[in-house]
């Protein structure tokens, strides 16, 4: 129950390899922040830092407005979920889930009941005495979070807790998670790489590339309102579509010119353009699958249909344009009639369109929102 | 006709692979019969001529031609005791004392990073390609000084052999390295200290090194020839085994009176070690291979 | 020479890809010396640079120090014991008084640096003992003293000067932490800290001591001797002293004639054998080694915990035992002999220790007996981990048994070998117990009688050292140059071959 502060934080490795700039956060008391990312982009590594398994190399890190910097990790009143659960080998549940306890020289019996308690939240009670070899995956984790559990620390720390369970499973322990915090009711830090992960879970979400925060925002924010070219590419799948076109401003009104085909930016969009004053530009327009419909009226960007991927409750088509640009369009199963659904195969012809609400516009130069401040 | 065609060949080769894998394992089976044998020969040999009575010299047949007990009886009237004895207390003090300066070093060298480790390990490559004997003609000078060589050997050879064990780190540190880092933060976030996670964590999980490092250091002084010879300087009270029984075959004649004393010695000191070897065999292969991987 | 890009190196045949490596690999010799030229004068100019910045540091600490930084320049842990420090404080003013003390008093540190320029001017004196009616040596001097005190004194020098200049250091520290308002760490912080975040001093403590006193100091010293006339006859005590005398030794080892001996050509054959030992004994056991582990992993092959028990036997019992009685089996009337003999095959018995071919021929035999073993249980745990589908995809793409051995086995052993073959090869060098408790480098090689410690055929430069350092005719001064030249071969040795090793390059324990 705590609130933790980065301030200006950076890590610098031996190797003179910046891994983390200047990372500013503020996070409130009971909130779950998600840092995510693709490898490499320091969201571990921020985590560590916060943890205090890696030095902090500038900048300073606050819980509960005291600088931890020096402190050592069992100083800082954290827990932490590690990705391969890194639980004892040679320790039953039991002893792994008490092992903090003990070193506090709690007595036995308060240890009992903490460990229990926590084992029935988890249901896992019927495996205290055996080793981790004999769990299963989902049951590591598991034990791996009642460890953290019972500390009843003010922080808790995930990396990558899921990453190591196959996909049902995972789908299954993110539900887990969201109700265990409700439990727990303490301020979580969760890194992830997968972005639906962050989405469902998060209170906040916090984008990371190579070292730097990219955004950071509600899962609402990020997913409607994309800070950059790479935070609209890395939320949402299939991923959104990038088109390289001009933006003119005509007459008072907007338009998109994506293959020649010239699209009025209407409704909010188009509002939004005119309150910043945009002249005609060269643009990213960015539109995510879902958003692109086909088009049977006539008059939309023709293109060639090259892969089907049926889904189940949608398909997923994979088109290029006239000039060999690839997109990606989702359209629900059900929108379908049954007889154009068989007919969407290898070659086909098609016409599709979107409209003005749904568009997201960005400088080809700084790759950054142009509605965005 | 054309299926049949194709599968008279197939059929043939199947037949094909059988017999020749049968031949093959004929083949390695003699070859294995015979090694034994090669292998075992001496054994068996030291063994029957340690029984031997009709006489102590070397002598070209096998079997002896009156059996009895007589050199054993013989060991245990010369310095052979004396010896055993040494080696043993050697042997013991060196399995402990060697053991936790090797555990200290390669558990430092695996999980900490400090400024000088990779100078460290270096300056220990370098030091290594120094024939270690140099560094016996000072030792046993300061040794002397300090009065710990010939008849009072026992603490001077101990110091030897202990006292650089930790540049045979090597092969420890390559299976602490296998025991991931994160059981080591995990065990700092529940609050353990350096030390706590270092026999509450890694200790138990490093047992089969543990016990390998343990019974290499045991068998070590058990085999020394070079430095006892060099520290005990041939007087008969401070010699180990090793000194001690070279010194009955040493006498330069061709017969070597003492030579059935000899065989007599090397199975009452190769038996209890070859036991405890085998008994422990497990964990010497793992500690070896383990050790060979990692280079 | 013309570098080919990767596609116009694929369409060289197979002879053009040989000489193409081999002509890439020499090129990059003079290129590698270079590098390792440049390595060395950066890592002095790093070295100096160090060192100027850290004069730097005392007198921007001393300027801008506070008057207890200020003494503590000259008082040890004054500063320490000011800002509340004690412990620390006691420690660094407890090493300052005894390494003063050290120093001044009399046949101290002082004496030793002083006489170490000359290990002594006043040598044993004869004198007339009335009592026993005869002459005796009254000793003064101790030259093996003097050098090995002097060089010990060095060494406390230099502790010294590291320890001083910490605690000026600390005290900079303790100035910049006290500004930011912060408290300094109490000795019982200090203490708590041995056993965590510095847990790895604690640690390190014994075994580094260790080494530096049993191994650091005397090859310091030894190195040290090789440039003294230190033998049986100079003892540096009873008989007489024992001086400098600059690299005599090392022309004398390198010379065709020195009063009738021809070092260079003794240690030429010496080191030659030496050579060829190590490559026989480490590959002719590598190879079989695998062989005999091949056959015991073989499918279908049963007892396989039988026969791997037998050859472990080797290992299980102490080496002196096999090797002594193995040699004995050899003798002229040894049970070989006499095996051959009663069997018809031979009517005399073969001399296998005196003829030098012979004696040659059968160490590396007996090792190949002793190292097999070894050899065996190492390939057997790799030979596991060789992922079984690399056999199976191979089986599917046509391979036959041997071509697997050749193309899987092989290869995948030698890397991860690699660094193994290396210390094994540098360990047979050295490899004492197998020569001398075989043949005690015999069978003397009259040819070189002259130079000393009875040098024979079969002697590795190791037994020769040890020969030199124990008979009658000790010359520890020959010992420590034949010990430098066995280090300057092996180093040599492990150079190139790390260089050339992939799997070293890997090796990097990079998280």
């Amino acid at each position: 129950m705590a609130s933790v502060k980065l301030t200006k934080v950076k890590k610098i490795y031996d190797n003179n390899v910046v891994a983390v700039h200047d990372f500013d956060l503020e996070i409130k008391d009971k909130e779950f922040v998600v840092f995510v990312g693709p490898s490499g982009c320091g969201k571990s590594t921020t985590l560590r830092m916060v943890a205090g398994l890696e030095d902090i190399s500038e900048g300073t890190v606050e819980i509960d407005g005291v600088v931890v910097n020096d402190l050592q990790p069992k100083d800082r009143n954290i827990a932490m979920v590690f990705q391969n659960y890194a639980l004892y080998p040679h320790m039953t549940v039991y002893d792994n889930i008490a092992f903090s306890l003990r070193l506090k020289k709690m007595p036995e019996d308060q240890i009992y009941e903490r460990v229990t308690n926590a084992a029935e939240i988890l249901g896992i009670t019927q495996y205290l005495m055996r080793k981790p070899r004999a769990l299963s995956g989902g049951q590591r984790q598991r034990v791996a979070i009642g460890r953290a559990m019972v500390r009843e620390s003010k922080v808790f720390l995930m990396d990558e807790p899921l990453s190591n369970l196959d996909a049902k499973l995972r789908n299954q322990m993110r539900a887990e998670i969201i109700l265990l915090r409700q439990k727990l009711d303490t301020t979580f830090i969760y890194v992830t790489h997968d972005q639906t992960e962050a989405m469902t879970l998060g209170d906040r979400i916090v984008i990371m590339k190579d070292g730097y925060i990219m955004q950071v925002g509600t899962p609402t924010e990020v997913f409607e309102m994309p800070a950059n070219l790479f935070v609209a590419e890395f939320i949402g799948a299939p991923k959104m579509n990038i088109i390289k076109t001009r933006l003119l401003h005509e007459n008072g009104k907007y338009y998109v010119t994506p293959f020649g085909v010239k699209i009025e930016v209407d409704g909010e969009k188009g509002r939004e353009l005119a309150k910043r004053q945009l002249g005609t530009r060269d643009i990213l327009l960015g539109v995510r699958p879902e958003h692109i419909v086909l088009d049977r009226k006539g008059g939309g960007i023709p293109c060639t249909l090259e892969v089907n991927e049926m889904m189940g409750s949608e398909l997923h088509l994979h088109v290029y344009t006239e000039d060999e640009t690839r997109l990606i369009v989702r359209i629900p199963t059900i929108d379908l009639e049954t007889s154009e659904r068989e007919s969407l195969a290898q070659g086909k012809k098609l016409s599709i369109t979107f409209e003005g609400k749904v568009m997201h516009f960005f400088d080809p130069e700084t790759e950054k929102n142009l509605l965005c401040d | 006709m054309k299926k049949n065609e194709t599968e008279a060949p197939v059929m043939k080769q199947h037949m094909g692979l059988k017999a020749s894998a049968a031949i093959s394992n004929t083949i390695i089976y003699v070859i294995l019969v015979i090694m034994s044998i090669i292998w075992l020969i001496p054994f068996v040999c030291i063994v029957l001529q340690s029984f031997r009575v009709e006489s102590t010299y070397i002598v070209d047949y096998v079997v002896p031609h009156k059996w009895g007990l007589d050199n054993y009886v013989k060991l245990f009237h010369s310095n052979f005791t004396r010896w055993y004895i040494n080696t043993f207390i050697i042997a013991l003090v060196v399995a402990v004392v060697q053991t936790v300066i090797v555990l200290c070093m390669s558990y430092t060298l695996s999980r900490f990073r400090f400024k000088l480790r990779k100078g460290l390990m270096q300056f220990m490559l370098i030091l290594g390609m120094f024939p270690g004997m140099l560094a016996m003609i000072i030792l046993y000078r300061v040794l002397d000084d300090m009065g710990m060589t010939g008849s009072n050997s026992l603490p001077g050879l101990i110091l030897v052999y202990v006292a650089s064990s930790g540049m045979g780190y090597y092969v420890s540190k390559g299976f602490f390295d296998t025991i991931p880092k994160s059981l080591d933060e995990a065990a700092r976030v529940d609050g353990a200290t350096r030390a706590q996670i270092l026999y509450k964590i890694i200790l138990p999980l490093a047992k089969p090194i543990v016990i390998y490092t343990i019974l290499t250091a045991f068998m070590g002084p058990w085999g020394d020839f070079v430095f006892a010879r060099y520290v005990s300087q041939l007087k008969p009270l401070g010699m180990n085994v090793a000194v001690g029984l070279q010194s009955w075959l040493a006498t330069d004649t061709m017969t070597h009176d003492n030579y059935t004393l000899f065989c007599a010695g090397g199975v009452v000191v190769a038996v209890p070690v070859a036991i405890l070897f085998m008994c422990l065999q497990r964990y010497y292969v793992e500690g070896v291979t383990g050790g060979a991987v990692k280079g | 020479m013309k570098k080919y890009s990767d596609l116009e190196f694929l369409r060289l045949s197979k002879w053009e890809r040989f000489v193409y490596k081999l002509v890439s690999f020499f090129a990059a010799i003079p290129v590698g010396l270079k590098n390792g030229v440049v390595g060395i004068g950066k890592f002095f100019a790093n070295v100096f640079k160090a060192i100027g910045a850290e004069f730097a540091d005392l007198v921007t600490t001393f300027t801008k120090g506070d008057w207890k930084t200020k003494t503590s320049y000259l008082v040890m842990g004054f500063g320490n014991i000011a800002r509340g420090q004690v412990l620390r404080g006691l420690l660094f003013l407890l090493f300052e008084i005894v390494f003063i003390v050290y120093m001044v008093i009399p046949g101290g540190g002082g004496y030793y640096l002083k006489m170490l320029s000359t290990l002594g001017t006043e040598g044993p004196s004869k004198g007339y003992n009335e009592v026993l009616d005869t002459y005796t040596m009254t000793p003064h001097d101790n030259s093996f003293r003097i050098l090995l005190y002097g060089v010990l004194t060095l060494f406390f020098i230099v502790a010294f000067i590291y320890t001083w200049r910490a605690n000026v250091k600390q005290n900079k520290i303790a100035e910049q932490i006290l500004k930011s308002g912060k408290p300094l760490r109490s000795g019982k912080d200090d203490l708590r800290s041995m056993v965590d975040d510095n847990f790895h001093k604690t640690l390190l403590a014994l075994p580094l001591t260790g080494i530096l006193i049993f191994t650091v100091m005397p090859i310091v010293f030894m190195i040290l001797v090789a440039f003294t006339n230190y033998d049986g006859a100079h003892n540096g005590y009873t008989n007489a002293l024992f001086t400098w005398v600059g690299f005599d030794n090392f022309r004398t080892m390198f010379s065709w004639n020195v009063g009738g001996v021809n070092y260079a050509a003794t240690f030429g054959e010496i080191l030659l054998w030496t050579l060829i030992w190590a490559f026989f004994a480490t590959f002719t056991n590598y190879f079989l080694g695998i062989f005999v582990a091949m056959m015991i992993n073989k499918k279908g092959i049963q007892l396989k915990k039988l026969w791997r028990t037998i050859l472990i036997l080797t290992i299980a019992i102490p080496q002196f035992i096999s090797l002594l009685y193995v040699s004995k089996m050899f003798n002229l009337n040894g049970l070989v002999n006499g095996a051959l003999k009663s069997l018809g095959i031979i009517k005399q018995s073969i001399d296998f220790w005196g003829t030098p071919w012979i004696a040659r021929v059968m160490v590396i035999v007996i090792n190949i007996w002793i190292g097999i073993p070894y050899l065996m249980l190492i390939a057997t745990g790799i030979l596991m981990n060789i992922p079984a589908d690399l056999y199976e995809s191979s089986r599917i793409d046509g391979a036959s048994g041997w071509k697997q051995f050749t193309k899987i086995t092989l290869p995948y052993m030698l890397f991860i070998t690699g660094p193994y073959l290396l210390t094994s090869f540098t360990g047979n060098m050295n490899n004492f117990n197998v020569i001398y408790l075989l043949t005690g480098g015999g069978p003397t090689n009259a040819a070189r009688s002259g130079a000393s410690g009875s040098v024979g055929y079969t002697d590795l430069l190791i037994t020769w050292l040890f020969k030199i350092t124990t008979g009658s005719d000790t010359k520890y001064y020959l010992a420590s140059v034949v010990g430098i030249l066995v280090f300057i071969v092996v180093a040599l040795i492990s150079l190139i071959v790390y260089n050339l090793l992939p799997s070293v390059k890997n090796e990097e324990d990079f998280q």
